[in-house]
């Protein structure tokens, strides 16, 4: 029972209600404890000062002996009348002869009582000696300490009926009531996990009965969850009609125009025209593309897929894919990956794409010959992707707009892109609990995407 | 092959209709969930080319159906929706395939073409021909009018990939899928460099072109 009490209290440590129950149990053994050490204190100084006054007048009565011998027989009298277990008398005579219930010897701090050859035992608890020097010889009286070491035990005895008890209760009774509250914590941090993961139909188990604060925080946690939910469920919905009610007439539109340019002589001047018309509905089709996949990874209504990614594995094909592009334009395109294996869960058709975005904006935006660099490694337990390169760079007060939908930098609008490739990389790395840092190369860009370390990854 | 296409949006569907006809297919067309369900039933179809959003019956349910009858002939869904969970839910409920619309033509047509061929026995070669051009898979060896071709590691995986289906267009994305196991749309023509260094070693030195490119479609390699 006590181990487990402990046990849960050890686990429960991080706990407020669990923090607070302790600390209640250690005051009150602390006022408990200082009470009875003061109480005992002062009744042991009494005791021993009413033992030591008893011990004078004890000693005062052999005033009258006139003679060593005189001395010897008060002693003898007085010995035999005692039990050595209680009180002991010992007379040293000035020819060293020692009279009495206890044989006894004067040492360099006091005197040394033994039991007389042949006599009664004497008590185990020590005695409180008074010496005096009586007819030429010395006087011992000692007075057993028994009494004092009992109050001693007595005492002892109080504290552990009084406080070992009353720990233990409140123990037992603070663990009880931190495991409930703990476990009500947590189910409450697991339900706001599993939300924030984008299971938003998770709520709260009700507790029927409870009106206490977190039965109320549960309460408002789910009423929140709701309405995420239906505002994700509309958002959807939303997505869903504006998919298709304009898809079909880009759809539309797209097989009308082939069929237009197949009736056309290939190279006249309509001809041309029906294919830029087509460039241009797929164009259309692109950023609306685009855009709705956008909303839908940070509507929360996708969860992380869980299928575990091989980023050196990702990132050589996506190295093997563009090299030729980058060579065509003059440009070294190096990689350097991890040694170790660097396995993240997720979608891989999204990291894949992010990827291509990266590598794409550094081949659209650089001048040809400019170098770009792709670099896996892992830092602090996390696994990182790099995409670097020497170009011009982004100026840091435009590096948080350019994950915006739609931002694009003033000297890019003239090449082509529709500024939402930055914004799917931003939200790919939100999807995967994933850090985005725009660094400066110095010159140039380099672009951090931190992987949450094996473990950490949102519970 | 015999084909049926589930679609409701009528100037679509003429015009997939008419091009999978010129391409030798037999092709009937429903334009409600619930009456195709009960013509796929009576079998005889070789692929299903199935809209998500119909009227009488969704595409999804459609195919869901169809798999709990244990009905396999193989379905391609098309759908205005092209977001991440869409196509997993799409190959989740029993699809084989997913297209996002709008689409090429010549994408619909390649990729009907494999799920056709899917159910066919792969018959195990070790060498390849295409004209005279000679890949033999065992020795790793590419030869064209008997002069020795020297390829890079992916160069033969994809010109081994486009010599398998002879004749067949491979568009680009089904290129980035199965060549470097990739799944994602370049802005840029990315898989264009790459056959373009094919066909500098495979077919420049040559007289005649043997990998062709199919207009709003992919490349394919012919006799």
């Amino acid at each position: 029972m006590v181990p487990r009490v402990f046990r849960v209290m050890s686990r429960s440590a991080g706990s407020t209600p669990v923090r607070q129950a302790m600390g209640l149990v250690v005051v009150f053994a602390v006022v408990n404890l200082v009470t009875l050490g003061f109480a005992y204190l002062s009744l042991r100084s009494s005791a021993e000062e009413a033992m030591r006054s008893n011990l004078v007048q004890l000693m005062a009565g052999f005033d009258v002996a006139a003679s060593p011998g005189a001395a010897e027989v008060m002693v003898t009298a007085a010995a035999e009348a005692a039990d050595p277990a209680h009180r002991v008398f010992a007379y040293i005579a000035p020819d060293g002869r020692v009279t009495g219930n206890a044989d006894a010897r004067l040492t360099a701090d006091g005197v040394e009582i033994r039991p007389m050859p042949e006599g009664r035992p004497l008590g185990r608890d020590g005695y409180l000696p008074l010496i005096d020097r009586k007819a030429g010889g010395v006087l011992i009286i000692g007075e057993s300490l028994t009494p004092i070491r009992e109050l001693g035990r007595t005492f002892l005895g109080l504290l552990a009926l009084s406080l070992v008890p009353t720990v233990l209760i409140s123990l037992g009774l603070g663990a009880a009531l931190a495991a409930r509250a703990r476990a009500r914590v947590e189910r409450i941090e697991q339900a706001l996990g599993r939300l924030s993961e984008g299971a938003l139909d998770t709520r709260i188990p009700a507790e029927p009965g409870r009106a206490d604060d977190l039965a109320r925080i549960g309460a408002r946690i789910n009423r929140m969850a709701e309405a995420q939910e239906a505002a994700t469920e509309a958002l959807k919905q939303v997505s869903a009609d504006i998919a298709h009610d304009l898809k079909t007439p880009l759809q539309r539109m797209t097989v009308l125009l082939h069929d237009l340019r197949e009736g056309l002589a290939p190279g006249g001047r309509e001809a041309g025209l029906a294919d830029r018309a087509l460039a241009e509905a797929e164009g259309a089709v692109a950023v609306f593309q685009g855009l709705l996949r956008i909303a839908q990874i940070e509507g929360g209504g996708t969860r992380p897929p869980s299928v575990p990614v091989d980023l050196n594995a990702l990132v050589a094909s996506m190295a093997e894919l563009y090299g030729p592009d980058a060579e065509e334009a003059g440009r070294a395109l190096t990689l350097d990956l991890a040694p170790a294996t660097l396995a993240v869960p997720g979608d891989k058709g999204l990291i894949g794409q992010a990827l291509a975005n990266l590598i794409e904006n550094a081949l659209r935006h650089t001048p040809d010959g400019t170098a770009i660099s792709l670099r896996t490694a892992v830092d602090g337990g996390r696994p990182v992707i790099e995409i670097a390169d020497r170009g011009p760079g982004i100026p840091e007060e435009e590096r948080e707009k350019v994950l915006r939908r739609l931002y694009r930098l003033e000297r890019s609008r003239t090449t082509p892109g529709h500024g939402l490739g930055l914004a799917l990389v931003a939200a790919t790395a939100r999807l995967h609990g994933a850090e985005l840092d725009l660094l400066d190369n110095a010159p140039g860009l380099k672009v951090r995407m931190a992987f949450p370390a094996g473990r950490d990854r949102g519970a | 092959m015999k084909l049926l296409l589930v679609e409701d949006d009528a100037t679509t569907a003429a015009y997939l209709a008419k091009g999978l006809r010129e391409e030798g297919h037999v092709v009937d067309h429903l334009a409600d969930g619930r009456e195709a369900l009960a013509q796929v039933m009576r079998g005889g179809y070789d692929v299903l080319i199935v809209d998500r959003m119909l009227p009488g019956l969704d595409g999804l349910s459609l195919v869901r159906a169809l798999r709990s009858a244990k009905v396999t002939v193989p379905a391609l869904f098309l759908t205005a929706m092209g977001g991440v969970d869409d196509r997993i839910e799409g190959l989740r409920a029993g699809g084989d395939d997913y297209l996002v619309k709008p689409f090429a033509f010549g994408e619909l047509s390649a990729r009907v073409d494999v799920l056709g061929r899917r159910a066919a026995q792969p018959v195990v070669e070790t060498v390849l021909k295409a004209g005279d051009l000679t890949m033999d898979l065992i020795a790793r060896k590419v030869t064209r009018a008997g002069q020795d071709i020297d390829l890079l590691p992916r160069e033969f995986t994809l010109l081994e990939h486009l010599m398998r289906r002879k004749g067949r267009v491979q568009t680009r994305t089904m290129l980035l899928e199965s060549v470097w196991d990739l799944s994602f749309d370049p802005q840029t023509n990315v898989v264009e460099t790459h056959i373009s260094r094919l066909r500098a070693k495979v077919d420049k030195p040559f007289a005649r072109e043997l990998i062709r490119t199919v207009r709003g479609a992919g490349y394919k390699i012919e006799d």
